[in-house]
């Protein structure tokens, strides 16, 4: 009989991906039921973004790069707009900062708890699944209130923001985050006391502090391994020195961190949402921004709801970028992930893979245009009159 | 257990230490800021310095074309680079080095011993600008599809877009 010991065994696993909607390519080698190594093949939502910003003029790429994820938004925006205002020597009046805040505080809870989701769902515990995914309703519904958008607010513009917050949706926002902090405290109590579901996170995809740190893992992510690492503390940016959140970490570093961290920072987020409409300092919405940037380079930092978010711009004097680089938060959590997880079992990987919230639209950036029908093909052209048009 | 941090100034102070045998010279773009031309084969031991003194992390490898400028005949006036940045990051400090390699020699060699998580980045640079990096762990496209030709760069400045039909038909 032939020996097969110096053969491997390659469990492929996507791109249809099974644990999101979402496509990506893993091969784990195994051994019987356990993982003994990781590979990734990305790129199935790469759509060229960092090509296509360099043949845009600054104000239009604020619309790409918006849309590089539909979950976070409004975190690539602010990352672009800091950049290139820094580069620009603007100064953003103080209440433009203040609704940049409460706008990534919002896209931080709609997109921790879609993430709680998944996760239940991927856990085999749908009911939760179903309740999460009712409760986020609300935030995306103040989200469409203040913007007119639910995942798509695009409330910045370079040197501000878009739309003011009255006082009606104030009030609003005020009664809509009472009630999901009430829901947050009940999911809490689910993740950390039912049996069932802690059997499928509890110790499992443990990554140690040493690790987390030594890989670059960002976000909750690295503060589940308990890696004191958030941007809005390291390195505050919007105005967040004046309403610093509390850091919350945890030292186990598995899958059960990796929720509990996430539900915990929520708390942070409902009070700093209060905090910055109690203390909402009135001034112009925007300023005015040059057309041309000054040559230079600046490096902007961001904490999305995943992590860190990073972006190398680069002008050459011009009406363009000479380069744009953006390095999300899922690209440096999926090699942390990816290299601990050898010695965990097969079955327990879709729940590892989704626990860092993995995003492809952000780790691919790029956009295929079905030209079939041309009659539905916008272009340019027609796109800026239809904006012009809509804003008259 | 609260992290041993050390603030902006010393941080950037440490790095510029840690550096200094193999960078002769240092910038400063932004007070938060340590920007440092090295050379490729000074790379691997520059980044150890940086990683066993555990200075941060590795945020990014930022490509960069950098043709050089053509004269009017189209002649180039200069050497063709690519520009690779490996910025590192901790708490506010961040620190780029900038490895400058040549069209005609496009090597830099991999950080994966060191830091393993890095393979993404360093697969990224390779198919978007042509680099070699040598010894990397794996090779192999991350991002292109599995029909992208072979030798065609797309975050090269030179590239304009594939002139082939889609192979989708459209």
């Amino acid at each position: 009989m032939k020996k097969i010991t110096d053969e491997k065994f390659i469990v492929p696993i996507g791109p249809q991906h099974p644990a999101l909607k979402e496509p990506g390519h893993f091969e784990f080698t195994v051994d019987g039921e356990i993982v003994t190594s990781a590979t990734a093949r990305l790129g199935y939502a790469h759509r060229g973004i960092e090509k296509a910003v360099e043949g845009h003029n600054w104000a239009q790429n604020l619309y790409i790069l918006e849309r590089i994820c539909g979950i976070c938004s409004h975190t690539h925006a602010t990352n672009y707009c800091l950049g290139v205002e820094k580069l620009a020597g603007v100064q953003v009046p103080p209440r433009a900062n203040a609704i940049r805040i409460i706008l990534s505080e919002m896209e931080r809870i709609h997109s921790h708890m879609l993430w709680w989701g998944v996760a239940a769902h991927e856990g085999g515990f749908d009911t939760l699944f179903m309740y999460t995914w009712r409760d986020r309703e609300t935030v995306l519904n103040l989200l469409e209130e203040l913007s007119g958008n639910r995942v798509h607010y695009s409330a910045n513009v370079l040197g501000g923001v878009k739309f003011d917050i009255t006082p009606e949706q104030k009030e609003k926002v005020y009664t809509g985050i009472d009630f999901l902090e009430e829901r947050t405290r009940r999911y809490l109590k689910i993740m950390t006391e039912d049996e069932t579901f802690l059997q499928r996170t509890r110790g499992i995809g443990v990554m140690t502090r040493e690790q987390a740190k030594r890989l670059g893992a960002v976000g909750p992510t690295a503060r589940a391994s308990g890696v004191f690492r958030d941007v809005r503390i390291d390195s505050p940016y919007i105005g967040y020195e004046n309403y610093l959140p509390q850091i919350i970490t945890d030292m186990a570093g598995d899958l059960e961190a990796r929720f509990t961290v996430r539900v915990r920072e929520l708390f942070e987020s409902f009070r700093i949402i209060r905090e910055v409409l109690d203390h909402m300092p009135e001034s112009e919405l925007k300023v005015k921004m040059p057309r041309k940037i000054p040559a230079g380079n600046v490096i902007t930092r961001v904490e999305a709801p995943r992590g860190e978010c990073f972006y190398y711009i680069e002008s050459n004097g011009s009406d363009k970028p000479e380069r744009i680089k953006v390095r999300t938060p899922t690209l440096p959590n999926w090699g942390s992930v990816l290299a601990t997880s050898a010695g965990h079992k097969l079955a327990d990987m879709p729940m590892i893979l989704v626990g860092i919230d993995p995003c492809f639209s952000c780790n691919d950036r790029a956009v295929v245009l079905n030209k079939e029908d041309e009659e539905n093909t916008w272009q340019w052209k027609d796109l800026r009159q239809y904006g012009i048009n809509y804003y008259k | 257990m609260k992290e041993n941090r050390l603030n902006l100034t010393e941080s950037l102070e440490k790095a510029e230490a840690l550096l200094s045998p193999w960078i002769g010279e240092f910038t400063r773009p932004d007070d938060h800021r340590l920007d440092a031309i090295v050379a490729a084969a000074d790379l691997v031991p520059a980044v150890t310095a940086l990683v066993e003194a555990h200075w941060g992390y590795l945020a990014a490898i930022t490509g960069i074309d950098r043709p050089a400028e053509r004269d009017e005949d189209g002649v180039p006036q200069g050497e063709d680079e690519i520009e690779a940045i490996y910025t590192f990051c901790w708490g506010p400090a961040i620190a780029s080095l900038r490895v400058r390699v040549p069209y005609s020699n496009l090597m830099i060699p991999t950080v994966c011993d060191l830091i393993p998580s890095a393979s993404f980045y360093e697969r990224e640079l390779m198919e978007m600008y042509g680099v070699v990096v040598e010894n990397t762990p794996n090779p192999e496209r991350l991002m292109l599809p599995d029909i992208w030709p072979e030798g065609v760069y797309p975050l090269r400045k030179s590239f304009k877009g594939l002139h082939e039909p889609n192979p989708r038909g459209s």
